[in-house]
């Protein structure tokens, strides 16, 4: 393969969402310097992988890229940020069993009403406060409009996973909203 | 979810229900339970009005330009290639096979994957690395007395550095560049608006005494050596521009 047609595939399928893949980087890193590098970065491995890219779904090969070169940045530069799902799953499965009080159990649901009054400064700080699990597969569906499937993609993980996250992610948000407001 | 909560499920439903992932059998059998169960309707709200805030009240963190153009720069597209009166790739790539036709004074060798293989890739990593960030070099000058004594200090020794202005290959910085696990020295040189990297890595007992031509992902590389070191240049230039430059490297009288 040629580098030209490299050029013009990465032209084709990655820098149509070049948004999204900054958008993406900026949320997991939480720092726009930090987005810089990791962009750069997935667009280098991108462009190395463009050959084996299979002509499905431009945006889910290109944000995979970017969340995995995201994780390593994380796990070079910021040790103990990326905690793994499965204590992360296992202390919610402890709050939620009977007797102890748990978001999952017990939650203080806050109404929709207070919902719909957040404002953009209490509903950033709430994504950003997010484990990164939860927050990852958040903004790929509700900021960046993405589809299960898309996601389950992604993330690599089974679709069902990808529900119970999102529910997750979307439970501790809103408690952090009612949670915060005076 | 737990099975402590027999409502889990029907939670998650709620969700898929709002994202638009049911199916019309399946909505409909999700609507009824929420028609029916007012807890389940509250928190349909609450999704709704969450889903709401956010689409409309997170700003959007848009792509800086600079970011955009650091990428098109470092793979060769958009506006940074399309300058007029600059060749293209493929013109230079003609230009290559007419110079391979006539018969280079260089001697090329084709050699089977070595160590030197490894070398090259890395350069060419090396290079591309440095074209996406915000400057290609650490220490921006075109005064080799300058370049040469700032990597005094950094590295065990600082590299041969030469004055090429004249056959218009001006410098224009330096840079440590990590070849095998080594800080090893890198110059950077330009031509017209291309940038051309030189390593030098120390020990370069593995690389041959005969000029040494790669092409890393669309890169350029010609590598050589001269006493312990091995040197590789690295461009998007063509093969026959950057075999030029090479010529003018190691021709150029040391100082």
């Amino acid at each position: 393969m040629s580098i030209e047609e490299d050029r013009r595939r990465f032209a084709d399928v990655v820098m149509p969402h070049l948004g999204d893949a900054y958008s993406l980087a900026h949320w997991l890193t939480g720092d726009a310097a930090d987005a810089d590098d990791v962009v750069q970065e997935a667009s280098l491995r991108a462009f190395r992988a463009i050959g084996s890219y299979g002509g499905r779904n431009a945006r889910a090969w290109t944000l995979t890229i970017v969340r995995n070169t995201a994780f390593s940045w994380l796990t070079k530069h910021r040790r103990g940020t990326v905690v793994a799902v499965d204590d992360l799953e296992a202390v919610e499965r402890a709050q939620a069993l009977p007797g102890r009080e748990g978001a999952l159990a017990n939650p203080a649901t806050p109404e929709t009403e207070l919902i719909a009054k957040a404002d953009a400064a209490r509903l950033e700080a709430g994504i950003a406060a997010l484990p990164v699990p939860f927050r990852e597969t958040l903004v790929l569906r509700d900021l960046q409009g993405l589809d299960y499937r898309e996601i389950a993609e992604v993330m690599e993980v089974p679709v069902g996973t990808v529900m119970s996250r999102l529910a997750r992610a979307r439970r501790r948000l809103m408690d952090t909203i009612g949670n915060t407001e005076r | 979810m737990t099975n402590d909560n027999p409502a889990a499920d029907d939670r998650l439903l709620i969700h898929a229900l709002v994202d638009g992932e049911l199916d019309p059998a399946h909505a409909l059998e999700v609507e009824r339970k929420i028609a029916a169960d007012p807890a389940l309707a509250a928190e349909r709200a609450r999704l709704l009005a969450l889903q709401r805030a956010l689409r409309e009240k997170v700003p959007p963190k848009p792509l800086p330009a600079h970011v955009r153009m650091r990428v098109e720069r470092a793979v060769g597209i958009g506006a940074a290639r399309s300058g007029r009166g600059r060749p293209t790739w493929a013109a230079l790539a003609a230009s290559v096979a007419i110079a391979l036709l006539a018969g280079s004074a260089s001697t090329y060798v084709a050699l089977a994957p070595s160590g030197g293989d490894r070398v090259a890739e890395e350069v060419a990593d090396d290079h591309l690395r440095a074209l996406m960030a915000s400057q290609p070099y650490e220490v921006a000058s075109s005064d080799r007395h300058t370049v040469k004594p700032w990597f005094n200090g950094k590295i065990p020794q600082a590299p041969r550095v030469v004055d090429l202005a004249q056959q218009d290959f001006p410098l224009v910085g330096g840079r440590i560049d990590v070849i095998g696990g080594e800080a090893v020295p890198a110059l950077v040189y330009r031509h017209r608006q291309h940038l051309i990297s030189v390593a030098a890595v120390p020990d370069g007992k593995r690389a041959g005494a005969q000029l040494q031509r790669r092409t890393v992902r669309g890169y350029n590389l010609v590598g050589w050596r001269d006493g312990n070191t091995a040197y590789w240049a690295v461009s998007d230039l063509g093969a026959g521009e950057l075999d030029a430059f090479v010529q003018a490297f190691r021709s150029a009288p040391a100082e």
